[in-house]
């Protein structure tokens, strides 16, 4: 505990006394080193029937294995429905996705989780967490179908417990009675944990993580910047949805700026500055339209 | 160890419960008393409230077998309501779905005079048919299930009246006692009627038969599917949080119709074991109300929170006061202080909620340090609403 | 064909005063599914202050008690509503289902308690309550209800109170943020459709018959105007609209064997199936453009601003 000026404290002194240790706000990461394109998108397009206009309009890119690419945007730019386009939670009205080499347009939920997608949702409480279920209900919620937890359609309790205390240990989910724990009386941070904990487990070939530190604490967020890094390292593909400038200069290998449902910009973290990205986002500069 | 602290708070959990349910019963019952007191204070002891406290026991062996007669079709219309609850459903249409089960019964032991169990099963496919409508109104537009289940209850009302009764025609209608055939005095129905194996004799009833230990077997077969399948993990994901189990790959639409079929048919079930039992039979004149048994499973099913198992336990105390009820000198007492008394019940479990915090408070206050178990306690519905 | 205006009219009537009940209720933010079970409360209390009142009174007097005892039955029986769903924060569907399964139970214990016979049927009569226009038999409910319509639409649009009331609905943690008493403004929704349902109730028990039976409550009427209310869109006029459609369709089943109709040979059975079909199809192409209430049936919690 202690006082500080406003004036005269860094953000990282700021951090310290909050955590009681130093915090590492620069996330220390190697170059990246991209591999093949394992998510491809193409002229992906997507309209608002609430209102009335695309929400997403003819959006393609490609992700590479060991990269974070980030798309940045004011909320509200169409970074949210992209995102449910391409998990499979609202459908595409025009383009196409491509998930290493297998078309995924029209897949089902299910399947896109099957052919190695990871999702950290925008909301944990909306979509991430049934907040009424056990923390290990919860962390099977994307595989309790699979015959490791499962025996002609009878749960396998005891396999669900043990990879739930597994889980717990390895990434440190705080939660009052462990596995039994109701999602719902769990902290946000150790909530976020446990989905960042059940979604990174399945070693996805992409992981899409969608704001992953909104409304956390210092710690936590650290916590969940290296462990995105290391998915990265890894020669995971990462899809880092932010709108957090910090977080987006600090974490992407390549910087995507959403504006009104279209991409209007691509940058490097380095040669970049914020006050540049700022520009982008607001709408005020476009590349590839003769600035 | 770990484990042993975990099954302790579990058990914690259905203590609290039970005790939150017999609370609700020990005011309701209190009510139901003073009641009597202002009817007629002279009688309202021993000739009101100790009838109604003994029930079935009043009138010993007879009272019991009739008591678990209509205990039978109450744990099912109970199951069928607590098993929606489960999936976030509030099936307000079993009474309805009853009305459907019954004609299918009845249809195929009076027209068709197919054994028992065909009959049984005709009466569970008919109820899982009219909780699919609801169910697919849901789905498909969002329309909330309560509204299409009402509605659907009079509209299934109307119709099986129609077909039933046929103008006066109708061949399953009995026209001299306005109401369909009795099954065990039409000849070739005799078949149809669900076996007693004594059951009968012992009670000196002639309505008593296997239907509560089938009813039973249903109670532990849903409790099963509920807490030990993947089938019931997605049901109650889906019930709990539409969002979460769609982002987890469940097909949430047929979700929800599923388990609107599978309650609909419980109840459906429910009217089977009722009306092939022969407790009595379907009155096609009747047109202005529904089996008060689907309501009645409201209560059932709320008395004992939604779980299958104690759907049994609270069936049979709701058809003791009842037939408890039923025993009242008319000369003194209306019969119908019996469903006064589970109406308050009722209305007491809607926010028993109140009473466990308050129970789980006098229990556990200071035995336990982790406060988180007291606010992750969940209400026995998550029914919530999504624009009509 | 003046027969058919005659009952589309009674039950039109009936239909709407519960509906706009619903529609406080829940633009104040409680689902209010006790409809029906305050249609039967108000109905008994009427009825049984009709019986009560001396034979002599005059017409006005027996009208006006009658009336004002059923809505005070009705505001009383809905206050069980308002504490559970209010203070308590009971789930307002099952709170509303204990209350219609009650209202019967307590309907028929006070009709046998007071009727001679001891059946749950009461007698009583419906003369001061009936007055006829130009060969037209109406009840007194008709422009009471029509009065009660533009007093509902001033109330709910043109006064303060009523912009309060909504945006309780709408959104209580910015009503509250502005000093509006989300929780009284909530029992004073819940309460006016306690006294406008309990006088439905007794606008559908009176005036046809003479004698009721208790143990059939109000048939659903109170539920099918829910239905009305949702077709209504939760507006006073189209309210209006939605129930004299619905009325239509249950009076052919009464003048069904006097006209043309008896041709077709349709017993009563589907005539009386036919307001809930048609409510069924309505609501089915409606259900996309709800203008319901955003935050109905969810409990406000001040905490949780």
């Amino acid at each position: 505990m202690g006082t500080a000026d406003i004036s005269k404290v860094t953000k990282e002194e700021l951090s310290r006394m909050m955590v009681g240790r130093d915090v590492q706000l620069q996330v220390e990461k190697e170059p990246a080193k991209p591999g093949e394109v394992v998510l491809d998108v193409q002229g992906v397009t997507m309209h608002n029937a609430a209102h009335k206009k695309d929400s997403v309009k003819n959006v393609s890119f490609q992700v590479h294995a060991g990269e974070i690419v980030c798309l940045a945007g004011i909320e509200g730019n169409g970074q949210t429905e992209f995102v449910y386009g391409l998990t499979g939670l609202e459908k595409l009205s025009a383009g196409r996705l491509t998930l290493c080499g297998q078309d995924i347009t029209s897949a089902s939920i299910r399947q896109r989780s099957k052919d190695g997608m990871s999702h950290i949702p925008e909301d944990r409480h909306k979509h991430g967490l049934v907040l009424d279920y056990t923390l290990e209900e919860n962390m099977v919620l994307q595989r309790y179908w699979q015959p490791e937890f499962q025996n002609h359609g009878f749960i396998r309790k005891d396999k669900v417990r043990e990879y739930s205390d597994r889980l717990i240990e390895q990434y440190d989910v705080r939660s009052g009675q462990g596995s039994l724990t109701i999602a719902r009386s769990m902290s946000g941070g150790n909530q976020q944990k446990a989905i960042i904990a059940r979604e990174i487990d399945r070693d996805p070939k992409l992981l899409v993580a969608v704001q992953p530190t909104r409304g956390l604490d210092v710690g936590a967020i650290e916590y969940i910047h290296r462990q995105i890094v290391a998915q990265r390292d890894a020669g995971k593909a990462v899809l880092l949805v932010s709108l957090e400038l910090d977080e987006v200069m600090n974490l992407s290998d390549r910087i995507l700026v959403m504006y009104e449902g279209e991409i209007v910009g691509e940058f490097d973290p380095k040669k970049t500055t914020v006050q540049e990205l700022g520009l982008y986002m607001a709408g005020a500069r476009r590349q590839g339209k003769g600035e | 160890m770990k484990k042993n602290k975990l099954s302790r708070a579990g058990l914690q959990g259905s203590l609290v419960g039970v005790l939150a349910a017999l609370l609700c019963i020990l005011i309701g019952l209190l009510c139901g008393y003073l009641v009597l007191l202002a009817i007629n204070p002279a009688h309202a002891w021993s000739d009101g409230f100790v009838r109604i406290l003994k029930g079935g026991f009043y009138d010993a062996p007879y009272g019991v077998g009739k008591m678990l007669a209509n205990a039978a079709p109450l744990v099912m219309t109970g199951l069928s309501v607590a098993f929606a609850f489960k999936t976030g459903l509030f099936n307000i249409g079993a009474a309805g779905q009853y009305t459907l089960g019954a004609f299918g019964a009845l249809y195929c032991a009076i027209v068709l005079h197919l054994p028992w169990f065909v009959c049984l099963l005709a009466a569970t496919v008919m109820g899982g048919i009219w909780g699919a409508i609801p169910g697919v109104f849901k789905a498909y537009l969002n329309i909330n299930e309560v509204i299409t289940s009402i509605m659907f209850n009079w509209i299934g009302l109307f119709l099986v009246n129609e077909i039933v009764y046929g103008n006066g025609s109708g061949v399953m209608y009995d026209s001299r006692n306005t109401r369909t055939w009795n099954l065990r005095k039409t000849a070739g129905c005799e078949g149809s009627v669900i076996p007693d194996f004594g059951l009968n004799d012992l009670f000196q009833t002639n309505s008593t038969t296997i239907a509560i230990f089938l009813a039973i077997v249903v109670a532990i077969v849903i409790w099963v599917v509920l807490e030990k399948t993947t089938f019931g993990y997605e049901l109650k994901a889906v019930g709990l949080n539409k969002n979460a189990a769609r982002y987890a790959g469940i097909n949430e639409k047929k979700n929800i119709i599923l388990s609107m079929v599978i309650a609909g048919a419980l109840a459906g079930f429910g009217a089977g074991l009722y009306y092939l039992s022969g407790v009595s039979e379907w009155n096609p004149l009747n047109s202005t109300s529904l089996p008060a048994m689907g309501f009645n499973g409201i209560s059932v099913a709320l008395l004992a929170s939604s779980n299958p198992i104690g759907t049994v336990f609270s069936a049979i105390f709701i058809s003791h006061i009842t037939v408890g009820g039923s025993f009242l000198s008319t000369k003194y007492y209306p019969t119908e202080i019996a469903d006064l008394i589970s109406g308050i019940i009722i209305y007491l479990c809607a926010f028993s909620m109140l009473f466990r915090g308050k129970i789980r408070g006098l229990l556990f206050a200071g035995k336990r340090a982790d406060k988180a178990n007291a606010n992750a306690e969940t209400a026995p519905a998550a029914v919530k609403k999504e624009g009509k | 064909m003046l027969l058919l205006i005659k009952y589309t009219l009674l039950y039109g009537i009936v239909l709407m005063l519960v509906a706009l009940g619903g529609m406080f209720s829940e633009h104040s933010g409680i689902i209010n599914i006790a409809l029906e079970g305050i249609m039967v409360i108000g109905g008994v209390a009427g009825v049984l202050a009709l019986t009560m009142l001396p034979a002599d009174a005059p017409a006005i007097v027996v009208v006006l008690v009658s009336i004002l005892a059923s809505a005070a039955a009705g505001m009383i029986y809905s206050l069980l509503l308002a504490f559970a769903s209010i203070n308590l924060k009971a789930d307002q569907t099952i709170g509303g289902t204990a209350l219609n399964l009650l209202a019967t139970a307590i309907a028929v214990v006070l009709a046998k308690y007071f009727s001679e016979s001891g059946s749950a049927k009461l007698n009583y009569s419906n003369k001061p309550f009936l007055f006829s226009i130009g060969g037209l038999e109406l009840s007194v409910f008709v422009p009471l209800g029509l009065v009660l319509l533009i007093v509902s639409y001033v109330v709910l649009y043109k006064t303060r109170f009523g912009l309060r009331l909504r945006s309780c609905g709408e959104h209580p943690q910015a009503a509250d943020s502005v000093g509006i008493n989300v929780y009284r403004m909530r029992y004073a929704g819940v309460l006016l459709s306690g006294a406008l349902g309990a006088v439905g109730g007794m606008a559908y028990i009176v005036p046809p018959v003479q004698t009721w039976n208790f143990e059939v409550g109000v048939a659903g009427a109170g539920f099918l105007a829910l239905a009305v209310m949702i077709f209504g869109q939760w507006k006073p006029f189209h309210i209006f609209g939605a129930a004299m459609f619905f009325a239509v369709f249950k009076s052919l089943a009464n003048i069904a064997d006097s006209t043309f109709l008896a041709s077709f040979g349709w017993s009563s059975n589907i005539y009386n199936m036919m307001p809930f079909i048609a409510s069924m199809i309505i609501l089915a192409f409606t259900s996309k453009n709800s203008m319901a209430p955003k935050a109905e049936g969810i409990p406000y919690d001040k905490g949780s601003r």
